[in-house]
């Protein structure tokens, strides 16, 4: 217990637990987490508030991101240099979005900038044909990646501009009970 | 931002500035890099910077330190009005009156709507606006968005502050920001809150505002503590990220109805077992039976003289410190009982039917697949690769899908219904014929059973021969029905699902009616003390049912995992069937529902049944299936799950069980209710008992007026119906309203790219204009828009920077042909003039086309106009550091 109180101050607790999805327990173990993926360059002490970064190389190296297709556009999304470099604020945030109390608008947000790979604020066609190579191992005729992308954009887009723009996607993810389940990591 | 936080000593920054203000802000601006970043972090993270152990301890000042100094400390950096200081101290400014400045327009908001979505419209709308900033207007463009983010964020700070502690938590959370702004507007909220506060009552809001810490520290800690009590995270983490969403449901449902079970164990265990065993400890076990080692099995024989069975349990009132009538505390607790998992069911089915039917659209299929299907939760390699391939198999079939169903012919379709047809009928008579062979199963055990006290071991042995038919057949027609579900084809993968599941429910409904039926008509006429008999035979079937699931998911899973891996490579791993599985552990359920009439303690057996049940399949799974080939939309089956478990399961049992206490006549020999006609006649010999006294006269009067009377049951009927029928039209009223929404919406993006179109059309006429002022055009507009109407549609938006833009041209065209510039640009801030601008602009906007195209017009009232912006910035600067001055008079 001591060893708790030499992390973080109980005004940084605080701070943690109302601004995410976490409890005081879980954020330690992140902070373990997060500790051990560079026990080198991560200090034990939190209260001054040290500033440390990890590589997205380390980051990505998690097995509950290793895996995944998308563990780079997550990192990006949520390290603040947009590189997939994080701080523990990062970390914390990425993992309270993808968490099971993170509400539906929340997550349809970063889901939304998890897809828009080019950072225009939309999903236009691009974005679409990079997701489903990257969810299909480029093994879809190019044909065939066409043919699906405007079938989602046909059914996906309510306004007609032939891409996606975030409200598009909070509509179809409103319709799309499954999307709490699977945008969910747990820790 | 960490590039300072060590402290403003070691800032550069903090040595070059003068005013901390202006110099720390235009030094970071080389950091805002990403158009995301809306808010340079760097700001926020450091306005409180003076404190000397950087802003986790400023911070902390600020909450503890606050008498002294309440808000000089915590934000001038940003400047913003909310906190600033009064240089007197006596202070506080009310909440208010730092928005007098701006233009009444700016409240108008919705304050009291959505302000995530408020928020996020205007962050989304800012990022459109500047989708690849020019370099050369960085600058400017940097500066807008600066002020614009202020207001807005002071907006949510005022909205955040009026509501209660619980809400902010709630709302901060779900603002889409870094937790370093989430952290600030949370600074920035405690420490207006305790400045709004702070000059009436000091020690009061104090105390008040140290509860709430210390209740959310409390709440956290209880919150904390729930999670370390939750049951089997590890493996449940495990099998998500093995197998996905769809298998995990199933040992969700199977932990809810482990949960079930042990809720319904403690309270038969604490209002009806406790009390008997108090009451009297021994056994009245005849002398003549002992304990074979069968009765596990059969659960007859000396179980029959335990507590096990509805025969030992007293008739009598306790009489100790309290009078405790065994038959009232029997009576209701099973029926409290009842009762209560019926509402958690009913709210659990309604609150998923919510949430994953009422909304969804099966139109949506390839965006669904695409960009909501992925399982995040996947950690395995091999699951991940298993997915991808299954998602092309899925997407190279919806593609051909409907191809497929257009070259179908007539002869086709033709065929393909007789097979529909003929596997109904098929699976339809092959349930009928299962509920047939248990009825005259049922019919030839009756005729050899009689009613003794003690059986020979074989005897008790013969009692198995139902329960293993039973079970035999459970496991062995669902197999059928998955064979006929081969040959047809059905056009959706859902309906398939759907119909495998139909026809298992109406094999398994068909057994237990049969079942019941014998238990309700036969066995009470039969014998003397009847329903421990049914006890009996309820526990044979839970028991002989585990056992089958266990040899199910060795033969089964195993055999198939090893006949896949080494003799017939062809057939594969087998997949995990989870419409299966949960219809087992559904029946499972049911069978302990209705037993809990007849056997008070058989949710014990339950408990070990899906206790163990648990790990057997876990370890099933994860050595021998592989992830489902198909992957439906597991939410949706979810609901369906639970709506199967309420509806013919639940309702089963409770009409079974409240047929048994409403009509049957209960053993004369034995049980807590002989000599009774039924049942229920308990209540009303307690309400006559009760009547005899007169202060509790009122409880008869309900008693005769609402349970017994049929009016009560009417009317309330009638009203129920006429509730429905009007939420009814309300539902279609909406439909309807949904349907004219998405028109509007499609005419929005209609007249979106109808205006984009002629503002490219203005921008290729006059291009030297544009390129002078498109920064300020743009700027001005996203001003007005902001203070739109609150709709947020970007159409909107886009009509302001027409608006916008025809105002400016329209200054210049005054300009040229002398007319002066309004005075008070200068005695207004910008902001004023940009509204009066717009207004003027709203005026005259019919003439804007002829200028257009009329000769170049001059830059001066722009110039004057940006002259205006700077001087009133320079005020707002010199506002803000000469109250940084005075608040910290060093």
């Amino acid at each position: 217990m001591g060893n708790k109180q030499t992390i973080f101050t109980a005004q940084q607790l605080d701070a943690y637990q109302d601004c995410t999805y976490f409890t005081r327990k879980e954020i330690l173990r992140l902070f373990y987490r997060y500790r051990d993926l560079a026990p080198q360059l991560v200090p034990l002490d939190y209260t001054n508030h040290p500033d440390v970064k990890l590589p997205y190389e380390l980051i990505g190296s998690m097995p509950e991101l290793k895996d995944n297709p998308f563990r780079q556009r997550i990192a990006e999304v949520f390290s603040e240099d947009g590189e997939g470099n994080m701080t523990l604020d990062n970390f914390l945030d990425m993992f309270s979005v993808l968490s099971e109390m993170a509400p539906r608008d929340l997550k349809a947000y970063y889901a939304f900038k998890i897809y828009d790979f080019n950072n225009d604020d939309f999903i236009c066609k691009s974005d679409l044909e990079k997701t489903l190579n990257k969810l299909t191992r480029n093994e879809l005729t190019e044909d065939e990646v066409k043919m699906v992308c405007e079938k989602v954009i046909d059914e996906a887009d309510l306004d007609n501009d032939g891409r996606l723009s975030l409200e598009d996607f909070q509509h179809m993810i409103n319709r799309a009970p499954d999307f709490l389940s699977t945008f969910h990591i747990r820790i | 931002m960490t590039s300072y936080s060590n402290g403003g000593v070691f800032n550069p920054a903090y040595h070059d500035s003068e005013t901390l203000e202006i110099d720390r802000r235009s030094s970071r601006k080389h950091q805002h890099t990403n158009p995301y970043a809306r808010v340079d972090p760097a700001q926020w993270g450091h306005n409180v910077e003076p404190g000397d152990n950087g802003e986790w301890g400023a911070a902390g000042d600020g909450w503890t330190r606050r008498e002294n100094v309440p808000m000089g400390l915590i934000s001038t950096r940003l400047g913003s009005p909310p906190l600033q200081q009064n240089p007197n101290n006596t202070s506080q400014i009310d909440p208010d009156s730092q928005y007098d400045r701006l233009p009444p327009v700016q409240l108008h908001s919705s304050i009291s709507g959505n302000m995530t979505m408020r928020w996020r419209g205007v962050t989304m709308r800012r990022m459109s606006m500047f989708p690849n900033a020019d370099p050369a207007h960085a600058a400017f463009t940097e500066d807008a968005i600066k002020s614009e983010m202020e207001n807005e964020e002071q907006n949510l700070i005022k909205e955040l502050v009026a509501l209660s502690t619980t809400e902010q938590i709630r709302k901060i959370r779900e603002l889409p920001v870094s937790f370093e702004e989430k952290k600030h507007v949370r600074t920035q909220v405690t420490a207006f809150k305790s400045s709004g506060q702070y000059h009436h009552f000091t020690s009061l809001t104090d105390f008040s505002q140290n509860m709430s810490l210390s209740m959310r520290r409390f709440g956290y800690s209880i919150k904390s503590a729930r999670q370390t009590l939750q049951l089997w995270q590890g493996i449940m983490k495990e099998i998500g990220g093995k197998f996905g969403s769809s298998v995990l449901n199933y040992f969700v449902l199977l932990k809810w109805l482990l949960l079930f079970n042990i809720f319904s164990f403690l309270v038969n265990f604490g209002f009806i077992t406790i009390p008997l065993l108090v009451y009297d400890l021994s056994l009245n076990v005849s002398p003549n039976v002992s304990f074979r080692g069968l009765e596990l099995l059969t659960g007859a024989g000396y179980f029959n003289y335990t507590i096990m069975y509805y025969g030992s349990y007293s008739n009598e009132t306790i009489r100790g410190l309290l009078d405790y009538d065994m038959q009232l505390a029997y009576f209701f607790t099973i029926s409290v009982y009842m009762v209560l998992c019926g509402l958690v069911l009913i709210f659990s089915m309604a609150s998923s039917f919510k949430k994953n039917y009422a909304l969804a659209d099966p139109a949506s299929n390839s965006a669904w697949q695409l960009l909501c299907s992925w399982d995040f939760s996947i950690t395995n390699e091999k699951a991940v690769n298993q997915r991808k391939n299954n998602l092309r198999i899925q997407l190279k079939e919806s593609l051909s899908e409907k191809a497929h169903r257009e070259r179908q012919t007539t002869s086709e379709q033709l065929k393909q219904y007789g097979i529909y047809f003929g596997s109904w009928l098929l699976s339809t008579g092959l349930a009928a014929g299962c509920g047939a062979s248990i009825f005259y199963l049922c019919h030839y055990e009756d005729e050899r059973v009689e009613d003794t006290e003690t059986w020979s071991a074989l005897k008790e042995a013969e009692t198995l021969l139902v329960p293993f038919v039973v079970s035999l057949m459970n496991m062995v027609i669902p197999l059928f029905f998955s064979l006929f579900n081969k040959f047809e084809q059905y056009s959706s993968q859902r309906k398939q699902i759907y119909a495998l599941l139909f026809r298992n429910v109406l094999l398994r409904i068909s057994i237990l009616g049969v079942l019941c039926y014998y238990w309700m008509n036969t066995v009470p006429q039969k014998f003397t003390c009847w329903e421990p008999m049914v006890g009996q035979a309820l526990y044979r079937l839970v028991i002989v049912d585990f056992i089958f699931l266990m040899l199910g998911s060795l033969f089964g899973e195993f055999l198939s995992n090893v006949i896949g891996t080494k003799i017939q490579p062809r057939l594969g791993v087998p997949e995990f069937d989870v419409a299966r599985n949960v219809l087992e552990i559904i029946y499972a359920q049911t069978l302990a529902w209705i037993g809990i009439y007849f056997s008070p303690l058989l949710p014990v057996i339950q408990i070990l049944k899906f206790f163990i049940l648990f790990y057997l399949k876990k370890v099933s799974l994860t050595h021998n299936c592989q992830p489902p080939r198909r992957s439906g939309r597991a939410a949706q089956m979810k609901t369906i799950f639970i709506f199967l478990l309420f509806f013919p399961f639940f309702v089963g049992a409770l009409s079974i069980v409240a047929y048994t206490s409403w009509r049957l006549t209960p053993s004369e020999q034995c049980g807590p209710f002989r000599g009774l006609n039924s049942t229920f006649s308990v209540t009303g010999e307690w309400i006559d008992h009760v009547n005899n006294n007169s202060s509790t006269h009122w409880v008869g009067w309900i008693y005769q007026n609402v349970i017994r009377s049929e009016i009560f049951y009417f009317l309330s009927t009638l009203i129920i119906l006429v509730i429905i029928y009007i939420f009814w039209q309300l539902i279609q009223g909406r439909k309807q309203l949904i349907v004219l929404l998405r028109r509007q919406i499609i005419n929005e993006g209609k007249d979106k790219s109808f205006l984009l179109e002629k503002l490219q059309n203005l921008q290729k006429s006059c291009p030297e204009v544009n390129k002078k002022h498109k920064k300020r055009t743009t700027h001005t507009s996203r001003r007005s828009a902001e203070r739109s109407s609150g709709s947020q549609s970007n159409s909107n938006a886009m009509v302001q920077v027409l608006l916008a833009r025809q105002q400016l041209e329209e200054e210049e065209r005054r300009r040229a042909s002398g007319v002066s510039v309004p005075s008070d640009i200068s005695t207004s801030d910008a902001v004023t003039q940009a509204m009066l601008a717009r207004q003027k602009a709203e005026r005259q906007d019919e003439n804007v086309y002829e200028i257009t195209d009329g000769h170049p017009p001059s830059l001066d009232a722009v110039a004057q106009s940006l002259a205006a912006r700077q001087r009133a910035e320079d005020r707002d600067e010199y506002w803000s550091t000469t109250h940084f001055n005075q608040s910290n008079p060093v």
